[in-house]
């Protein structure tokens, strides 16, 4: 391991950590200007977290271990996980570090705690949320592999930092295919970071809640965790888009004056995504529970025509 | 050296075989004691064995008998076979220590001497047929497999499921034997030899492959002949249905990949086949899985998906080997064999934690269970590590092996028929599916097992169980965490380079951050510590009937793929008015179909059933009758006779 990989560990875990609750802010204020609503400030969510931490947590007699190992899990794997995805920098992979289905899993690592957390306290709500999170993220599955099965064909690696690197040096503008994979990246975005249309962020009503219905028994410091890793798995995938899409500033050479320019550049580009996300959000409302399955047949049937119209180009 | 050692092990199984059966006029502890004893002793030298050879390359041959010249019981150790032989020794040994507690608990008296010895043969037995070097001897020692697994799932007989089972079992695994003998009669008549060398292309090796692959499919669960394992694992006692699903099936891997690399020259569409047939088993197979509630059924499921997955490895190397592609064909491979290895360790690691469990709380119905994790909580430990390790998430086994399978699918870039590209995006879309779906199988498992207040008295009354029904699950479970976290080192000492992640590091990135968000919320955040009540939107106290069950949460994916399920929901009602306003009376259920049994065996069995009913006209019992019979087929043997000179 090099210096500049250990560098890139420690800047970019924290470099994910800060901003991340920012755009987490933007996407509700721009759902609340779409509501005709002035709506919180783009700091709430720091104040929320910063809140939650000096709050006292309050456990279920019923709960064991899994619920108090769940937050520290659910974090450090998507921590690691963001790691597979730099923001402004791409070193050089080490160790199969970014490699896109360990990515995946992941993921799915947090996700697996975080269903468990759900039914430990024996709470009604939670089996809600855990059996219907793990429903979707299992018929999301085909599609969100077929995309990255694609990206693996366009550009020859399952790195996720050559890929960056390919796209960094391509520049903009992207290819057809890579925009209509962003396509379906955006769905995969908005499925597995639990928005509208398949899940509604900001409620607590049984008939919508799925991600926030698994996290209802957790309070204190660890809702702050499970808080700020959902805001660290949104960053992320977006960065994924936008690293793969509309590359520029990505820099590959670890010098003061580029990574400070990417850095205002990925700011901007992910407010704008931000923005995009919520209005995307405002501009429908949440689909039933049983006409997902059609959507994301939709989103499969779309993601495998990019791959054969790819294959036979 | 090496030989001897082979043969001493052999012996010390024998010594296991025989040990309890001297002692069977004696129901005392020792006697099944010391065949546990063999048994963890065998596997222990024969592990070692195998572990040498297979680091270092050697081979080992041994002739035990020889009646006629090219008809010899005969034993080859190479690469393959010690990979085989090492997955045999770790779980048996780990098994045994399981059961040299668990059989004591077990009803029957004096049968517990005869189970011990017939776990030991049944594990002879599938040593030999790994060790086998001829197909004569390959045969031999499947049908004493065979026929071994078949008593030891009758152990429980007086139980009418039991003998439902055991039958059932016995006629499928009979059927595979069948299939294998006319696979291996096929491949005589075509090379005149017994041999396991190879034979050129020709219609009838196609033909024996067919025959070969239908009996190993049968062996190892491949849908539509899966039928056998939901029936003969809930019945048999824990370590043997370990065994079967974690040693036994791998028995029938071995077989198809034994023939297929040394005897076969595979064919292109032979990959397809294995590969299709892969698909469709691990998918069906985990769909099945959610459904059940019974939790060793589940468990064999389970199996037939992960035997589906290590099919499917296998034709990804057919493919690929037809492809000329070398290298991919290799990944393909060793992903193959190496979930095979996976599979063994944590599904015999679920198979004997369920058991304890099941032991607990004597009820194998999930619904039954919960809140386990309180009164079990070192079970409860065990079986979380083969979940995590099943589910394929990392740092674990279970993902180290399917992360390569992923790899060599992602990898079919290579492949140049466009058309194939598309077939192999499709089934790595299903694998994806079957991925995701077991992940939710076992959240529901432990879900509904541990987690949460127990639903039934039986379970709030369980206990955890001896310290040696805990020490062979902890082996498999740190076997899993080993072989996951240094898988990529271990490929690199066995000499194999793959692509693979290092695991270790993202586990230790991994601790890094736990222990660093944990030091961090330390210093900062609020450490006060509140315990009370379940919120319940103001109900006084929490019962279990609240909580979520395993049917409830599972439900979302039971309506999903209802079509698979083929679910019928009847509602009839009748009324008194015309309008239909007023209900008289009505009936409504819900009808779960087994489709393969109502669609595939019990036609299957209706029709030899009725072929069965004609020839038996035949049997008058008169014996005049019989003397006809006699007196035609004399003439005709001499009309035959004659006409052939």
């Amino acid at each position: 391991m090099n210096l500049a990989f250990g560098l890139y560990l420690v800047l970019n875990t924290a470099a994910v950590l800060l901003i991340a609750p920012l755009f987490v802010s933007i996407i509700k204020k721009v759902k609340a200007w779409a509501q005709g609503r002035s709506g919180p400030s783009v700091f709430q969510t720091y104040l929320t977290l910063a809140k939650l931490l000096k709050k006292e947590t309050v456990y279920s007699s019923h709960s064991s271990w899994v619920m108090r190992l769940t937050p520290y899990v659910s974090i450090a794997a998507v921590l690691v996980a963001a790691l597979f995805v730099p923001l402004v920098f791409v070193p050089e992979p080490v160790g199969g570090i970014g490699n896109i289905i360990l990515l995946l899993y992941l993921l799915a690592l947090a996700r697996f705690f975080m269903a468990l957390a759900g039914l430990d306290a024996g709470s009604s709500f939670g089996g809600m949320g855990s059996s219907r999170e793990m429903s979707i993220s299992a018929i999301i599955e085909p599609t969100t592999i077929i995309v990255f099965a694609a990206l693996v064909f366009v550009f020859k690696s399952l790195n996720v930092f050559d890929m960056f690197a390919a796209s960094a040096a391509a520049g903009a503008p992207a290819t057809p295919t890579l925009i209509l994979l962003g396509i379906s990246l955006f769905i995969i975005l908005v499925v597995e970071t639990s928005r509208i249309p398949v899940d509604n962020p900001e409620t607590h009503l049984e008939l919508t809640m799925i991600h926030e219905g698994m996290i209802l028994e957790q309070s204190g410091k660890n809702l702050a965790l499970m808080e700020l890793s959902a805001a660290v798995k949104l960053t992320l995938l977006m960065a994924l888009l936008i690293n793969l899409i509309v590359p520029f500033g990505l820099t590959t050479t670890l010098a003061i004056g580029t990574i400070a320019v990417a850095t205002v550049l990925f700011v901007l580009k992910a407010t704008v995504l931000a923005g995009i996300i919520g209005l995307f959000e405002s501009s429908m409302a949440k689909m039933r529970f049983f006409r997902l399955p059609s959507l994301f047949a939709m989103a499969f049937f779309f993601s495998t025509l990019i791959i054969i119209i790819e294959v036979f180009a | 050296m090496i030989d001897g050692l082979f043969i001493i092990s052999l012996g010390i199984f024998v010594l296991g075989i025989f040990l309890p059966l001297a002692g069977a006029w004696q129901d005392r502890r020792i006697f099944r004691a010391g065949s546990h004893l063999c048994t963890i002793a065998g596997s222990v030298l024969l592990g070692a064995i195998s572990l040498f050879l297979l680091l270092t390359g050697n081979d080992v041959t041994w002739t035990a008998y020889q009646p006629v010249a090219g008809l010899s019981l005969s034993f080859t150790i190479d690469r393959l076979s010690a990979f085989f032989l090492l997955l045999i020794s770790v779980v048996s040994a780990c098994v045994a220590l399981y059961a040299a507690e668990y059989n004591e608990h077990l009803e029957g008296g004096l049968r517990r001497n005869l189970l011990s010895a017939c776990t030991n043969l049944f594990i002879l037995s599938m040593v030999l047929v790994v060790a086998s070097a001829n197909t004569f001897s390959f045969l031999v020692f499947w049908e004493l497999m065979a026929g071994c697994s078949f008593l030891l799932v009758m152990y429980d007989y007086s139980r009418a499921a039991t003998r439902k089972a055991g039958l059932f079992y016995f006629v499928m695994t009979q059927l595979s034997t069948l299939f294998v003998l006319l696979g291996i009669v096929l491949l005589f008549s075509q090379t005149g030899s017994f041999a396991m060398a190879p034979t050129g292309v020709s219609p009838v090796s196609a033909i024996a492959f067919v025959a070969l692959l239908i009996g190993f499919s049968i062996k190892a669960g491949i849908i539509p002949f899966h039928k056998w394992l939901p029936y003969a694992h809930p019945a048999s006692p824990t370590p043997i249905s370990a065994l079967m699903s974690g040693v036994m099936l791998k028995i029938a891997v071995y077989g198809l990949l034994r023939f297929l690399l040394d005897v076969f020259s595979p064919d292109l569409w032979w990959g397809i086949l294995i590969l299709v047939m892969g698909t469709a088993t691990a998918v069906l197979g985990i769909i099945y899985a959610l459904k059940e509630y019974d939790i060793k059924a589940m468990l064999a499921y389970s199996s037939i998906e992960n035997t589906g997955i290590i099919f499917m490895g296998i034709g990804l190397y057919v493919i690929f080997s037809s492809y000329h592609l070398p290298d991919l064909a290799l990944i393909s491979l060793l992903s193959a064999l190496f979930h095979a290895l996976n599979h063994a360790l944590f599904k015999s690691l679920l198979f004997l934690t369920a058991g304890s469990v099941v032991h607990a709380t004597h009820t194998r119905d999930i619904e039954r269970m919960g809140g386990l994790i309180h009164r079990m909580p070192t079970t409860a430990g065990l079986f979380f590590v083969g979940a995590l390790a099943i589910a394929a998430l990392p740092p674990l086994n279970g993902f180290a092996s399917e992360v390569l399978l992923f790899i060599s699918f992602f990898s079919s870039i290579a492949v140049a028929d466009p058309l194939f590209k598309v077939l192999l995006f499709l089934c790595l879309g299903l694998f994806a599916l079957t991925s995701a779906l077991s992940a939710a199988c076992f959240v529901k498992a432990f879900g509904s097992v541990f987690l949460a207040l127990p639903r039934s008295p039986e379970s709030g009354r369980s206990e955890e169980v001896p310290f040696l029904m805990l020490l062979g699950p902890a082996l498999l479970a740190s076997a899993c965490v080993l072989l996951g976290l240094f898988a990529a080192q271990i490929f690199h000492l066995t000499g194999f380079a793959v692509p693979m992640p290092d695991l270790f590091l993202v586990g230790l990135l991994l601790l890094a951050m736990l222990v660093l968000t944990f030091a961090a919320l330390f210093f900062t955040a609020s450490r006060d510590v509140r315990v009370t009540g379940t919120w319940g939107c103001g109900t006084l106290s929490q019962q279990p009937a609240m909580e979520y069950s395993g049917h409830g949460f599972s439900e979302p994916i039971d309506i999903i793929f209802s079509t698979v399920y083929r679910t019928k929901m009847k509602n009839e009602r009748t009324f008194f008015d015309q309008k239909n306003c007023i209900f008289a009376e009505g009936r409504a259920g819900i009808q779960l179909i087994k489709v393969f049994e109502e669609y595939l065996y019990l036609p299957v069995a209706r029709a030899s059933y009725a072929a069965a009913e004609t020839v038996s006209r035949f049997q008058s019992g008169c014996l005049d009758t019989y003397l006809l019979y006699v007196f035609c087929a004399v003439i005709a043997v001499i009309v035959f006779l004659g006409w052939l000179a």
